[in-house]
C-alpha cells in the first residue's frame, strides 16, 4: 500500500517539497525495460544518417504539436537560438534548410496521423538522407514521440534519459 | 454495435518506400527494415524481448494492449499478428474483438477495460489530468504493472507508426501467429 501511495505521488508529480520524478525515478519499479527504451533513445544521437541537429528539429516540433512544455524547454542537442524560435513558422522560413525542411514536413503527418504520409514527403527526405536516413527518421519520430507522451503521463521533471 | 477504431480515416499506401536487407535470419526485426539502421538495431531487439520477458503483465493483457494501440494506428500487420505466446496465455478472439472496438464494450473484465482506457489515454490525450483512471489503476495495478503497461505502450505505438510510415501495407491481412523475435 504504502509503494502504492508513493507511486501515486510520483505520478501526480508535484508533492509538499515541489519535487517532481525524473525518467529514472519513475522507471526504477521496472529498470530492465526502463534500460532499454532509455538505450534506444539515446541510440538516434549518433547516427550516421540523420543529423542531429536535424533530430532535434524535429523531437521540438513534437513538443509543440503535443503540447509539452517540458519536452519544448529540454535542449537534447544546441540549436541555433533563431532556429527554436522559428521552429513553428519552419515553412516560409528561410533559416531552415531544404533537409530540415523535408524532415519537418515528414514530422508533422507523423505526428497527425502516419498514414496520411505521401509518397512525395517520403521521397523529400530519402533525397536528402538515403533509404537508411528515411528508416532512421521514422524510428526517431516514434521513439521522440513517445518520450514526450511519458513525460507527460508521468508529469517528468525534465525530458532528459536518465538511468534508473 | 461498436465502430472499428480506424474505421473513416485515410489509408496507406500499400507500396513499400524502403528495400528491406537481404538478410534472412528468421528475425522479424533484423530482416525487416528496422535492420537497415545499423545503431538503432540491437536496442530495438532488446527493447522487444525486455517488453514480453521482464516486467510484470502477463502476455495476454500486453497482446491486449497491443491489439488496442494497433486499431488507434491503423496497422494493419499489426492487426493481423497474435503473438503465440498470449495465445497460450489465454488471449481469445472474443477478447480481441471486444477491444477492437471504439469505445469501452459491456462485459469486459476490469482489468482489461482498465488497459483499453490507459490505451485510450495515452493515444488520444495523453496531456488531461483523468483523476478516475489514475486512482482505478492504482486500485488493480501495482506500481511496476502501471510502468510496464506506459513503457510497452512507449514500444508499441512507435513501432506501429514506424510500420505504417514505411509503407508496404496491404489492405487487409490474414490473422496469423507469429513468435517474439529472440
Amino acid at each position: 500500500m504504502a509503494g502504492l501511495l508513493q507511486f501515486w505521488f510520483l505520478l501526480m508529480a508535484e508533492t509538499a517539497s515541489g519535487h517532481k520524478a525524473s525518467y529514472g525515478e519513475v522507471v526504477e519499479a521496472l529498470p530492465e525495460i526502463g534500460r532499454q527504451f532509455a538505450a534506444l533513445y539515446r541510440s538516434f544521437w549518433s547516427l550516421e544518417s540523420v543529423p542531429a541537429e536535424t533530430l532535434e528539429l524535429c523531437r521540438l516540433r513534437l513538443a509543440q504539436l503535443l503540447g509539452s512544455d517540458v519536452a519544448w524547454r529540454f535542449e537534447e542537442v544546441s540549436l541555433a537560438r533563431r532556429q527554436r524560435d522559428e521552429l513553428s513558422r519552419w515553412p516560409d522560413n528561410d533559416g531552415f534548410s531544404p533537409a530540415q525542411k523535408a524532415c519537418l514536413e515528414l514530422t508533422e503527418m507523423h505526428a497527425m496521423d502516419a498514414r496520411s504520409i505521401t509518397d512525395a514527403q517520403a521521397d523529400a527526405v530519402k533525397l536528402h538522407f538515403g533509404e537508411v536516413g528515411f528508416v532512421a527518421l521514422v524510428q526517431a519520430l516514434g521513439v521522440f514521440d513517445a518520450m514526450i507522451r511519458l513525460g507527460l503521463i508521468w508529469d517528468l521533471s525534465s525530458m532528459k534519459v536518465d538511468q534508473p | 454495435m461498436g465502430l472499428e477504431l480506424d474505421e473513416g480515416r485515410s489509408t496507406v499506401t500499400t507500396k513499400a518506400r524502403v528495400n528491406s536487407p537481404q538478410s534472412d535470419t528468421g528475425n522479424l526485426i533484423k530482416d525487416s527494415a528496422l535492420g537497415l539502421v545499423p545503431e538503432t538495431l540491437p536496442h530495438y531487439l532488446d527493447l522487444t524481448v525486455a517488453i514480453w520477458d521482464a516486467g510484470p503483465l502477463s502476455p495476454s493483457d500486453i497482446e491486449l494492449a497491443r491489439l488496442r494501440n494497433a486499431n488507434h494506428v491503423g496497422c494493419v500487420m499489426c492487426q493481423a499478428v497474435r503473438y503465440d505466446i498470449a495465445v497460450a496465455d489465454g488471449l481469445t478472439e472474443d477478447l480481441v474483438d471486444q477491444v477492437s472496438k471504439q469505445g469501452i464494450q459491456a462485459g469486459l473484465p476490469e482489468r482489461q477495460e482498465l488497459i483499453v482506457r490507459f490505451v485510450d489515454w495515452y493515444v488520444l490525450s495523453p496531456s488531461a489530468h483523468d483523476a478516475d483512471l489514475k486512482r482505478c489503476l492504482n486500485e488493480q495495478f501495482s506500481e511496476a504493472e502501471q510502468v510496464h503497461l506506459a513503457l510497452l505502450m512507449a514500444y508499441f505505438n512507435g513501432f506501429s507508426r514506424c510500420a505504417v510510415s514505411l509503407g508496404g501495407m496491404p489492405d487487409s491481412m490474414p490473422r496469423m501467429e507469429i513468435s517474439v523475435p529472440r
